[in-house]
């Protein structure tokens, strides 16, 4: 993890280092989830799944506790400039990065449901490719974020199109499946909520990208087209 | 929170009725406008290529240009030694009362467009437009009255009557007259610092200042005498132009409309506070503001 | 167990290591009010033996007759009208002057080498022996402006004498007055003028006026120069009165008259042989010794009534 410049108050340099990495943990223990669940989901393996619902709470413990430092910071060193925006970009993260938890709960349970019913023939391939793809991306956000590189966070916002044209695809594919054969409705419908699962963890690290870019440049870009972004940011 | 103090929110706070806007805020609009909504600040004075040098040789100031908007606040920060209390002192030309100092470049007031730091003008006459409250509550050791009526006393105003309104009028206008007005002749040191430093501040609007100075006013002061200091500068912005300069950064950003970051004599950053304080241009601004370097 | 004992014998050693250094304490203290008690202590018994001398001659007649041959018919009445006439010009030429000057000097002057020497010149005369004003009072007012042997020449003398002194009291006590006060009567938009006229004056007066009284204790004591322009030391009369029954109703000439002071009736007592004479000086000793500490009482009270008002 790249390091920012050192403040005169040791401390305070630690609390910021601490916030931080915590974000990294909970990243990388969410993106655990996500493969976990994916896992359970095309092997139809139940304790793994059940595993991963049970994983959820130590998510959100760390939301909390993150959350509790954030304010301490806030209340004891009153932040400014790339500090404050620092806190706030990480408050965000947190919350995004909680979803993305929940959402993998979600595709877990899905997983279980799944378990007991016929396997279909092409193994759950699209889910598996999209499920790859996301897991991807949350990858790549993390990576920008421990980086802090402004480049790279665009370069990943924009695969979150790529996602959702993918899991347009893959609903498609799906109803296909439903027209053919009534009888796979429910379980297909079981699958279509995991890939809407997906593609909202996509659209979740979209976000973590945009706070990114405003710790970096200090521009709030919700909201904001792409496009319209790297004008402003890249200058192109 | 504290269930006491939740009952005082909710008492204060009118019911939600569904409507889209929001419910009024009267005591916003009795301060001065934000430099948010005012779509080009007036000018009020302006610094250009200043340069400063305490006894003739040693420089102090590095080609400054600033510009003070006009019934805003402008705040100066920096660490130690950069300049900005030096900077501050050659809006009321007080380096003239010292042998040897000199100054190059000009500062212009407007709407006359005149150049204060010329010799042809008398640092006397700038002072009379443009006032100062100093770090140390220096009250004079006469009566409160006497203390506030001293400046209209200088410009030859001896009629009663108009001493008694003017006084008042200072004292009102520094949140002060309520707690002296049974006792204006009572001694000026026998107030509390706070007090004593909104004397001053009366004794400096008396003459109807057009720009006033504050150099560190509160580091004197405890947090309560501050925060009273600082509302009264918010409400004195309505009427006149503020200059402050204080080393604690977040008066700076709770007060000030525009501030400048000093740095070694120069001018290293300005603009409005918000954007100074959440997302600064320049780099040693961004370290100060941080605390990454005192 | 060993801790314990550890802290037991560094707490004692420190302790008669504090007790080693309080011993100096003791001993200079014992050293400093012997000191002072000598001086004092001597300083008490003189004043107590010219009491005892010169008490019984303290009585009304003593302050109402001239002097005369007859020890006991001698009185200070020419000697302590003199003294008074003498003080009052001294104090009319000499303070306003040096008020003046070390307003001047302190405020006005400019920091250049000149002033430098005139500064270092004024703080030395205050060190000149008194007797050498005699020798410039004799040369310049006596015979240059031809004063003659007279109350003012001796006023203006002892005026010249005290100048230093009080132009070195004015000078501080202006200086303590802090810059602060200054810089606000100038930021509020006072001149120079104003800003000492209206402040600095005001505030240092307590010390301007202890100069003034501390130099007027010295002057009054002082015989060298006095002997020197001439003061007589037998004189049977009073100058003449300074108000008149005729216009103008003020007269000026008791300045020229000639005239006795305390200190050289005194002087002229002690060189007779008589004892008795000796009882009248101690007696008029007596009264200067009065005369000065009562001076220096008012010098204390003044100050203190005027630092009142002033907190730094």
């Amino acid at each position: 993890m790249e390091p920012i410049h050192t403040h005169i108050s040791r401390q305070y340099n630690t609390e910021l280092e601490e916030i931080r990495s915590r974000v990294l943990q909970m990243g990388g223990l969410v993106e655990q989830q996500i493969e976990q669940a994916m896992i359970a989901l095309v092997k139809g393996d139940v304790s793994l799944g059940e595993a991963v619902i049970m994983d959820d709470t130590k998510v959100n413990k760390l939301e909390v506790t993150i959350d509790e430092e954030c304010n301490q910071i806030i209340a004891r060193r009153q932040p400014a400039a790339s500090d404050l925006r620092l806190v706030v970009a990480v408050i965000k993260t947190i919350t995004d990065l909680e979803r993305i938890g929940d959402e993998a709960e979600k595709i877990a349970r899905m997983a279980v449901r799944l378990a007991g019913e016929e396997r279909p023939k092409n193994n759950y391939a699209e889910i598996q490719v999209l499920g790859q793809h996301v897991r991807q991306m949350v990858h790549d956000a993390l990576d920008a974020f421990a980086r802090v590189d402004v480049e790279a966070a665009l370069r990943t916002a924009r695969e979150d199109r790529k996602i959702d044209s993918k899991y347009e695809g893959a609903i498609r594919q799906l109803i296909t499946f439903m027209m053919e054969d009534p009888r796979t409705i429910s379980r297909v419908l079981d699958v279509i909520w995991a890939a809407r699962a997906l593609e909202r963890i996509g659209d979740h690290a979209r976000n973590i990208c945009e706070y990114i870019i405003y710790f970096v440049k200090g521009r709030d870009v919700r909201h904001t087209s792409l496009e319209q972004i790297e004008k402003e940011i890249l200058g192109r | 929170m504290n269930p006491e103090v939740q009952v005082a929110v909710r008492k204060a706070t009118p019911a939600y009725n569904g409507a889209m806007n929001p419910p009024s805020k009267p005591e916003l609009a009795a301060t001065g406008a934000s430099p948010r909504t005012a779509s080009r600040p007036v000018i009020k004075a302006q610094a250009k290529d200043l340069n400063f040098y305490y006894g003739g040789t040693a420089q102090a100031l590095k080609h400054i240009n600033l510009e003070l908007a006009e019934k805003q606040v402008t705040a100066l920060i920096g660490p130690s030694g950069c300049g900005k209390s030096t900077f501050l002192r050659c809006f009321n030309r007080m380096h003239d009362l010292y042998p040897g100092n000199r100054y190059e470049g000009e500062i212009l007031i407007h709407p006359d467009n005149v150049n204060i730091l010329a010799r042809n003008v008398d640092p006397i006459e700038v002072r009379m437009r443009i006032s100062m409250v100093f770090q140390k509550p220096n009250p004079f050791p006469k009566s409160i009255y006497e203390n506030v009526a001293y400046g209209l006393r200088v410009r030859d105003v001896k009629r009663r009557s108009v001493l008694d309104d003017k006084v008042e009028e200072a004292l009102r206008g520094a949140a002060l007259w309520d707690e002296v007005k049974d006792r204006l002749h009572d001694l000026a040191f026998n107030l509390s610092g706070g007090q004593q430093q909104r004397l001053c501040i009366a004794r400096a609007l008396a003459t109807d200042p057009e720009i006033l100075l504050f150099d560190e006013p509160t580091s004197a002061l405890d947090p309560i005498a501050t925060a009273s200091i600082e509302e009264l500068i918010t409400e004195l912005k309505v009427r006149l132009t503020i200059l402050i300069v204080t080393h604690n950064m977040q008066q700076a950003a709770r007060v000030s409309d525009y501030t400048a970051f000093m740095h070694l004599g120069e001018l290293v950053e300005f603009g409005d506070t918000d954007t100074i304080f959440t997302n600064p241009t320049n780099k040693r601004t961004e370290d100060y503001i941080t605390g990454r370097y005192g | 167990m060993s801790d314990l004992s550890d802290t037991a014998t560094q707490v004692s050693a420190i302790r008669a290591m504090i007790a080693r250094h309080k011993r100096w304490d003791v001993i200079f203290s014992m050293i400093g009010l012997a000191a002072m008690l000598l001086g004092v202590i001597t300083l008490l018994a003189l004043f107590l033996d010219l009491v005892l001398d010169g008490y019984g001659r303290l009585n009304y007649e003593f302050f109402t007759s001239f002097p005369s041959r007859h020890a006991g018919q001698a009185g200070i009445l020419s000697a302590w009208v003199g003294t008074t006439l003498v003080m009052l010009v001294t104090a009319l030429a000499g303070v306003p002057l040096g008020v003046a000057a070390g307003i001047y000097l302190e405020e006005y002057a400019p920091r250049n080498w000149m002033t430098d020497l005139i500064e270092i010149n004024v703080t030395n005369l205050a060190g000149v022996p008194s007797i050498v004003y005699g020798l410039l009072a004799l040369g310049l007012f006596v015979y240059q402006f031809d004063l003659g042997q007279s109350i003012l020449a001796a006023g203006l003398t002892l005026a010249l004498l005290i100048l230093p002194v009080v132009i070195v009291a004015t000078r501080e006590a202006i200086r303590a007055v802090p810059g602060s006060i200054r810089e606000a009567a100038y930021a509020v938009g006072a001149t120079k003028w104003q800003t000492v006229a209206h402040h600095v004056l005001p505030y240092s007066t307590a010390g301007i006026l202890t100069g003034m009284i501390i130099g007027m204790a010295r002057a009054i004591g002082e015989t060298a120069p006095i002997i020197t322009i001439g003061a007589l030391t037998f004189i049977a009369f009073l100058p003449p009165s300074p108000v008149s029954t005729t216009p103008p109703f003020v007269s000026f000439d008791w300045l020229l008259a000639p005239f006795t002071v305390l200190p050289i009736q005194m002087f002229s007592w002690l060189s007779r042989p008589q004892v008795a004479f000796l009882e009248n000086a101690a007696a008029a000793g007596v009264v200067i010794i009065v005369m000065t500490l009562a001076m220096n009482a008012a010098a204390i009270w003044l100050r203190y009534r005027f630092r009142k008002r002033i907190k730094w």
